[in-house]
């Protein structure tokens, strides 16, 4: 009787490999991107300029405009995981939804980038409001957030919690972010290009 | 190959990044543009394989780097090295505001018109001898909680002795690119709340024209001219932000 070490239980064999274990390198890899952000944007001393966009009337409306696209855009990323989830009653999953749940996400994420670019490049890491503070980590945060969840989705055996908690702070702290800056802006100055 | 694709996403956001951190090193009217270009052509290569890790690597050296270069300050030790001075010129015709961030120092005086200047120097021997545009140059000597000197801007001359100043009050500036000019307004903000500000209409001149700056709005840091929104930074020796 040679008992071959695989044979028999294949899958009890994989469960040492918890979910913290996997979890914990992607998630020190988002937390030193976040880290690496805020610091940069401390020590960098803010320009007050940076590369700009044309046909907006300033850096504030093109910003402001580009998050609010990245936030509707992760309004698309909830509702099409709440479809692929099951959780929309009577709404069956279509097959296009999972391409639209990775385009809508694609696009947010690279619209979210040059509006943070601007942020670290001319106004860096600042404190001197609530709202700025609160903008300021958040701001750091989603993007160790986002590299986060980029790094777990492909990972197999993940409990089914998972993916739906890291989407779910990733939007979270997007909207955080979007509240703390355009929606900001928008009131202070109104709606305009 | 498709389970790479969430990767190939951030390598994407991260190339994305990099690139427009380049172009606006690049496109940032800056007193330093050989340490900045040099930064810019060396982050461009490694900028694959961390996702974010080179973003911020090419600047930090290359700023610490042009401050280490400088002629390093003997250590002055009743002067503070980090602090932030402001206060009303001799006769109250105008503001001065001084930040102190290591050796380095920026300095602006402003009557809240046409008589304005922007002023960097080296501290030496627990003086500031500083300089700018227009012939602006500022002499003072300073201490733990005062600045007394003289400055003169646009033949306009002051004295002054002004003291420290703390949390909000200060010096701000903001800076913008329009129609291919350099716009750059200067506040200077009281303990009790008052502010002057000018706005230099082409900065980047050799003798640039102020007008009276539009009024910087504390609460959002911003100010409006016409249809274009001013995000003001403060100017502070204490974080070193604007130096």
């Amino acid at each position: 009787m040679t008992a071959p070490p695989t044979a028999p239980y294949p899958l009890p064999r994989k469960r040492p490999v918890s979910t913290a274990s996997m979890l914990i390198v992607p998630s020190l890899i988002g937390a030193l991107v976040a880290l690496v952000l805020g610091i940069y944007g401390r020590v960098h001393s803010p320009t007050g300029i940076a590369i700009n966009i044309a046909g907006f009337s300033s850096p504030g409306t093109v910003k402001s405009w580009l998050a609010t696209g990245a936030t509707a855009f992760a309004i698309v990323q909830v509702v099409s995981a709440l479809v692929m989830y099951g959780k929309v009653p009577r709404v069956t999953a279509p097959s296009w939804i999972g391409g639209l749940h990775r385009w809508s996400g694609r696009i947010a994420f690279l619209l979210a980038v040059p509006v943070a670019i601007h942020c670290l490049y001319a106004l860096g890491f600042q404190q001197y409001s609530t709202r700025v503070l609160l903008h300021s980590v958040f701001g750091c945060l989603f993007f160790g957030a986002f590299t986060v969840k980029m790094l777990i989705l492909p990972k197999r055996d993940l409990p089914g919690w998972v993916l739906p908690v890291a989407g779910a702070v990733v939007f979270t702290v997007l909207v955080v972010i979007w509240l703390t800056s355009a929606y900001w802006f928008f009131s202070t100055f109104g709606i305009k290009r | 190959m498709k389970r790479n694709t969430p990767l190939i996403t951030l390598l994407a956001g991260a190339a994305l990044g990099v690139i427009l951190l380049i172009s606006s090193m690049l496109a940032t009217p800056s007193s330093a543009p050989v340490s900045y270009s040099a930064a810019a052509a060396s982050s461009a290569a490694p900028s694959s394989p961390a996702p974010a890790a080179p973003e911020s690597s090419p600047a930090s050296p290359a700023a610490s780097a042009s401050s280490s270069a400088a002629p390093s300050p003997e250590p002055t030790r009743t002067t503070p090295t980090r602090a932030n001075y402001a206060g009303r010129v001799g006769g109250g015709g105008g503001s001065v505001a001084v930040s102190v961030h290591g050796d380095k120092a920026v300095a602006y005086v402003c009557n809240g018109s046409t008589v304005e200047g922007w002023m960097r120097g080296k501290v030496q021997n627990g003086k500031l001898v500083l300089t700018g545009k227009n012939k602006a140059h500022l002499t003072a000597s300073y201490h733990a909680g005062k600045v007394t000197g003289d400055v003169e801007a646009h033949g306009t001359d002051y004295s002054f002795s002004v003291s420290t100043v703390n949390k909000s009050s200060g010096l701000y500036q903001a800076t913008a690119k329009v129609q291919g000019k350099t716009i750059k307004a200067g506040w200077i903000v009281l303990g009790d709340g008052t502010q002057i500000g000018s706005l230099e209409t082409d900065a980047d001149s050799d003798q640039p024209n102020a007008v009276t700056a539009p009024k910087l709005d504390m609460a959002t840091m911003t100010a409006q001219v016409g249809s274009l929104v001013l995000h003001a930074v403060p100017v502070s020796g204490v974080t070193g932000s604007g130096f």
